[in-house]
């Protein structure tokens, strides 16, 4: 009971112009809570306090959870849910394979290439839900988890908004796009996390009231000393394999799927006998 | 109840339309059968009724689908959820929750109903359907049969006055799809609810039915009382059905009562003539000779030592109910890894090939064609191989097809080819006819057959006694891990009256086991002027 | 049946409870960096999920989350004596110094090696580690199934999805295993490459099919019934949910700039979510769903929430009327001393430990015995009523 073939690829969670406004404005929003330390300016002794960040963070999953509401609400239907959810627990056993070894993390394949498949706003949604689902398979539900789930679902979005292309052309993009991706979200999460990890008074703390390229050097050897060469790389590799290994199976296989969906299924309906019916086959 | 006024449905407008004027006019309280080749449009029929074609689908209706006086075209199936239940053909698919009590109650939550209403009505279902105890159960650890009577109570609680389901006992063993229809035909007697039903296996269900709408692949439909369409497609039908063609009965009886009744006559006819029970081919030494074969997952033993000895040309038919360990046996033939104890010992040169329950697991690459071609690289043969044994098999299939998208039958076909380009000669299918029709059905008969006459030895577990009459030479029964019985085919089924084939429950107590028996004895006689 | 006073079954505490309680508790710790305050605050932590933990073999324990928390504190204090920039008086063991080329200038790694600096950065970490270990103890008593059943109207089709992703996870290591299984059945290239395409394309194509089957069964049962509500709401319900994701912006940015004025800071920040929150319930459309067995609010639910609330209103009154006492100084060295109101507000985080585990309320049976609905029969509480029963 399916439909055949189309050709014309469709989205399976479709942007409105106000949706989509919402999504820049709150993206914007989402990237000064996120860049705080490159962003604030806020008086000099702050970083001991750090009240305006610990509230950031506490609104920040309001913010995420009101910009997904705002996505779907009303939009998205039975099919698009089932292939949420079914795509969510992909990616959320995707994680759950590679947790613990640093770096394997395999969920961003999965991100990506439904975001290429089924189009920018359902990539943002699976992104954020795809890490907040392996979040309560482990009962990791943590502080970190909304800055995660904002990175994860700008990924998603990203690889939505890739130019058209196909063939191993397609897979060439999709590689680059991951890796770039990869080490843009490690860079966001721990720009958000460096001053509450390192704490004030060290030399490579977060110093309020420096300038930003101050701020952006000690961050940046704060990261290379840490976690670039470790978890960043580790989720660029992965993340590059996985999509040049596996990237044309699983896009063919999404690509199916939305097909038999038929996410723009028109149902038409005309009285018996309009027109000539081919009789007796 | 069910109207269907003119109705032409096409998915794709510029393609043949899959239904073609359907009339058809379904009362309250109707059992009905829907029958048809596979791939003929039952499951569109079905979804035309609660809406699902062309809502969900997509595609052009023309004419008018209304059920219970609400057209189809002007509510959506959420608008129709509470006047028709639909139950998939994999129920497991269509749980959304995590236990049978949630499960029973998600429909009723989606329809809106006050909580205590929804209370009141899941214990009603429960009780109705016979499942008090597996309420706090995980949908995860259902049998095949709990499974289905639960999918059949989640869509109960809306108190619809349509029952349509696709295939529901496809899956299932006689015991449990014994259980599945009794409480269908019970829903019909006495809530009064109107049942239509696709289904392919008609020995258990036909005598149930009031009417049997019948599809054929070109987009007519035709209904009517159950006997005169059966008898019309003889190759749907169930064995009694063509039984009756032989001996000339008619209107043709469609329970093995009835048939008992009539069957004096046939088996004044038949008398002193040998069934010709088939025999187990002894010529050669053995193919395979396993020994203590014994399978345990930790303290619990799947399969209690055991021995077999396999000749080449014999098909032998492993039968007993789910969970005895007939799967089992069938992977510890096939592979050391997989037994825990005991020897298989192969002849010289011979492999063994092994087609699972779910044989599309084997299958990983996106068209036919690049399937078969891996299977000739893999097993370095010569390219085509694969692709002639598919031919040999009686399927066309084109290369460009993805395997998903293929019948069951089909891919059935498509993965023995597969596993048959490495020329095993030990050739193992476990429950091969899962969701066949009966045409599919019979050709896999003929498909163990020329295997068996190529001098391969074939292994079948199945629960279908049909299959093992029609195709076996011997029997092993399994219970419990431990074989029970093993003989010729014609003793071990004949033997046990419950679950004897239905043309040996006709002519019971002779052993006749297929009506292509019966024919053979009668020809001479026909023959005589 | 045994004989004795009949005592209503246990039931579930609500999970948004214990996460009340717990973001409380996280606030609380945000305020403070007094070393007996924090680990009073874990310590309460670690006795009330011992006391009310519900015995669930599945669920990992909070011992994975007390790991994470040593780990913050181990972080910072390594940071801070390897990489100090400031000396206090104490000195306790010299590290060799290592020389780092140019480029890394002003980092210094080695030297003496003080006791006033670390202090300080255990009195940070444990900070982190007390906000850490709060939101662990509310994974660990909150069911999350229980807690998608509560989540608001506008999030009903996210959290489907999410109870469904819940529900297919595990089912896909099934299948992931039956065709790994499968797999040896056929004699192929080895490598990984080709292991990865055969088991994950099958599971995958497999997860796809089954969606789509799952999409129509839900249909079938009525799922998206929605009750279209006017224009004008929706319109007003968009206006508000851009304005005040507008708002929400200007107030990030207005909190984090030292030069903007305070109104243009938290409190923007806060209407300006609000706002977006309230356009999303003001809403296009209405889900007609109800629940099955909701999770009650009821005394025992506001017990446990107040207490955790109470923790953090209690220290954040501490932090304004004397903020110097809730930030014990490293230099000088001195015993930290809380004052009482904190340590008052922390002992009422420990009240969930003594509470007893919450009873079904029996259901109220109305007069007659019957539920007073409608026009009874089929067309009892389903909404639309849309024709009588045939």
């Amino acid at each position: 009971m399916t439909a055949p073939a189309r050709a014309r690829r469709v989205p399976a969670l479709g942007l409105a112009p106000r949706t989509s406004v919402a999504l820049v404005v709150a993206s914007v929003a989402g990237l000064a809570m996120l860049a705080w330390p490159l962003v604030a300016s806020p008086p000099p002794g702050y970083e001991r306090r750090l009240e305006a960040p610990f509230a950031l963070a506490a609104l920040l999953p309001v913010l995420v959870a009101v910009l997904v509401a705002e996505l779907t609400a009303g939009r998205l239907d039975t099919k698009g849910v089932a292939m949420l959810g079914v795509l969510t627990a992909v990616g959320a056993a995707a994680r759950l394979l590679g947790a613990g070894v640093a770096g394997v993390e395999p969920l961003f394949v999965v991100v990506i290439l439904g975001g290429r498949a089924y189009g920018p706003g359902f990539g943002f949604v699976l992104g954020a839900t795809t890490l907040f689902t392996s979040a309560l398979l482990t009962a990791g539900v943590g502080p970190w988890l909304p800055s995660q789930m904002l990175g994860a679902a700008w990924v998603g979005l990203g690889a939505g908004l890739l130019p058209p292309a196909r063939g191993r052309a397609e897979v060439g993009v999709l590689a680059a796009y991951g890796a770039l991706a990869a080490y843009a979200y490690g860079f966001l999460v721990n720009l958000w996390f460096w001053p509450f990890a390192v704490g004030p008074d060290t030399a490579l703390s977060y110093v309020a009231g420096a300038p930003v390229v101050e701020n952006l050097r000690r961050f940046a050897t704060f990261t290379l000393a840490t976690s670039t060469w470790g978890w960043d790389t580790g989720r660029a590799l992965t993340t590059v394999a996985g999509l040049l290994a596996l990237g044309p199976a699983l896009l063919l296989a999404l690509r199916r799927a939305s097909r038999r969906a038929a996410f723009d299924a028109e149902a038409r309906f005309e009285p018996a006998g309009a027109g000539r019916s081919p009789a007796g086959r | 109840m069910i109207r269907f006024e003119r109705v032409t449905f096409a998915y794709d407008p510029g393609t043949d339309p899959v239904l073609a004027e359907v009339d058809l006019h379904l009362e309250e309280g109707e059992l009905v059968l829907v029958v048809g080749p596979t791939g003929a449009g039952k499951s569109t029929l079905l979804g035309l009724v609660n809406g699902l074609v062309p809502h969900f689908t997509g595609g052009r209706l023309r004419g008018r689908v209304s059920v219970g006086g609400r057209d189809t075209a002007t509510h959506p199936p959420r608008a129709l959820a509470d006047l028709v239940g639909w139950v998939g053909q994999d129920p497991a698919a269509g749980f959304v929750t995590d236990t049978v009590e949630e499960e029973l109650a998600y429909g009723m939550e989606q329809l809106g109903l006050a909580p205590d209403v929804m209370r009141r009505r899941v214990e009603e279902t429960l009780d109705l359907l016979g499942i008090v105890e597996l309420r706090r159960r995980a949908l995860g650890t259902l049998s095949g049969g709990q499974a289905q009577r639960v999918a059949v109570g989640s869509v109960l609680g809306a108190h619809p006055r349509v029952l349509v389901l696709d295939e529901p006992t496809s899956a299932l063993d006689p015991v449990a799809a014994e259980d599945v229809l009794a409480t269908l035909a019970r829903l019909v007697h006495d809530l009064g609810l109107t049942v239509v039903v696709a289904e392919h296996r008609l020995e258990r269900v036909a005598h149930h039915a009031d009417r049997v709408v019948h599809v054929d692949g070109r987009g007519t439909v035709t209904a009517g009382a159950p006997g005169p369409v059966l008898a019309r497609h003889p190759e749907l039908a169930p064995p009694v059905v063509a039984l009756a063609a032989l001996a000339g009965w008619e209107p043709p009886p469609l329970s093995v009562r009835d048939a008992r009744r009539r069957a004096g006559d046939l088996r004044r006819r038949l008398a002193g003539r040998s069934p010709g029970e088939p025999v187990p081919p002894r010529d050669r030494p053995p193919l395979c000779r396993a020994r203590g074969l014994h399978v345990a997952h930790g303290p619990v033993t799947a399969l209690a030592p055991a021995d077999l000895d396999l000749h080449p040309g014999e098909v032998v038919a492993v039968m007993g109910r789910n969970g005895a360990g007939k799967s089992s046996l069938l992977w510890a033939l096939a592979d050391a890894a997989w037994r825990s104890g005991g020897s298989v010992a192969l002849a010289d040169g011979a492999g063994a090939a092994l087609v699972p329950q779910t044989p599309g697991d084997l299958l990983y690459l996106a068209t036919v064609g690049e399937e078969l071609a891996q299977a000739d690289a893999d097993a370095g043969a010569r390219p085509g191989t694969a692709a002639g044994v598919l031919a040999g098999l009686g399927v066309e299939l084109a290369g460009d097809r993805h395997p998903r998208d293929l019948s069951e039958g089909q891919r059935l076909a498509l993965v023995l080819a597969v596993q048959l380009a490495t020329e095993p000669s030990l050739v193992l299918l476990d429950e091969p006819t899962r969701g066949l029709d009966p045409v599919a059905k019979a050709g896999l008969v003929a498909a163990v057959a020329s295997l068996a006459a190529a001098g391969r030895a074939v292994v079948v577990a199945t629960h279908d006694v049909e299959l093992a009459a029609a195709a076996a030479h011997r029997v092993v029964v399994l219970a419990g891990g431990e074989v029970v019985v093993d003989g010729p085919v014609a003793e071990v089924v004949c033997s046990s009256p419950a679950f004897a084939p239905q043309v040996a429950k006709i002519l019971a107590p002779e052993r006749w086991l297929t009506v292509e028996d019966v024919a053979r004895a009668l020809v001479p006689e026909l023959r005589r002027p | 049946m045994t004989a004795g006073p009949a005592r209503a079954p246990r039931r579930s505490l609500h999970p948004g409870a214990w996460w009340l309680w717990a973001l409380g508790l996280a606030a609380a710790a945000t305020r403070t960096t007094d070393p007996v305050l924090l680990l009073a605050l874990a310590a309460a932590v670690v006795v009330v999920v011992a006391a009310r933990r519900e015995a669930d073999p599945g669920r990992p324990g909070l011992r994975g989350w007390v790991v994470a928390a040593l780990a913050v504190v181990a972080v910072r204090v390594v940071l801070r004596v390897a990489l100090d920039a400031q000396h206090g008086p104490t000195v306790l063991f010299r590290l060799p110094e290592l020389p780092l080329p140019a480029a890394a200038a002003g980092i210094r790694l080695g030297g003496p090696v003080t006791l006033e600096p670390a202090l300080a950065a255990l009195y940070d970490g444990l900070r982190l580690a007390a906000l850490v270990v709060s939101v662990g103890a509310a994974n660990v008593l909150a069911n999350p199934r229980r807690l998608l059943r509560s989540a608001p109207a506008a999030l009903h089709e996210v959290a489907t999805a999410l109870a469904i992703a819940l529900t297919v996870a595990p089912q896909l290591a099934d299948s992931a295993h039956r065709v790994r299984r499968a797999r040896t059945l056929r004699p192929g290239p080895g490598g990984r490459r080709h292991v990865l395409r055969q088991v994950v394309v099958p599971v995958l194509t497999d997860a796809l099919d089954r969606s789509l089957a799952l999409a129509a069964a839900m249909d079938a049962r009525g799922h998206g019934r929605v009750r279209s509500l006017g224009r004008g709401r929706r319109g007003a319900g968009g206006g508000l949910v851009l304005g005040g994701l507008v708002g929400t912006a200007i107030g990030a940015y207005g909190l984090l700039d030292a030069q903007a004025p305070a109104a243009v800071g938290l409190p923007l920040l806060v209407a300006g979510l609000g706002a977006a929150a309230a356009g999303l319930a003001l809403g296009r459309t209405r889900a007609l769903a109800t629940r099955y067995r909701p999770d009650p609010w009821a005394g025992p639910e506001w017990a446990v929430a107040l207490s955790g609330l109470a923790v953090a209103a209690g220290l954040v009154a501490a932090s304004v009327a004397d903020p110097a006492n809730l930030h014990p100084p490293t230099q000088p060295l001195v015993w930290p001393s809380p004052g009482a109101l904190p340590v008052l507000a922390v002992l009422v985080g420990f009240l969930p430990a003594w509470l007893p585990a919450p009873r079904a309320r029996p259901p109220r049976r109305p007069p007659g015995g019957e539920v007073a609905a409608g026009t009874g029969g089929d067309a009892e509480g389903t909404r639309p009523a849309v024709g009588a029963a045939p």
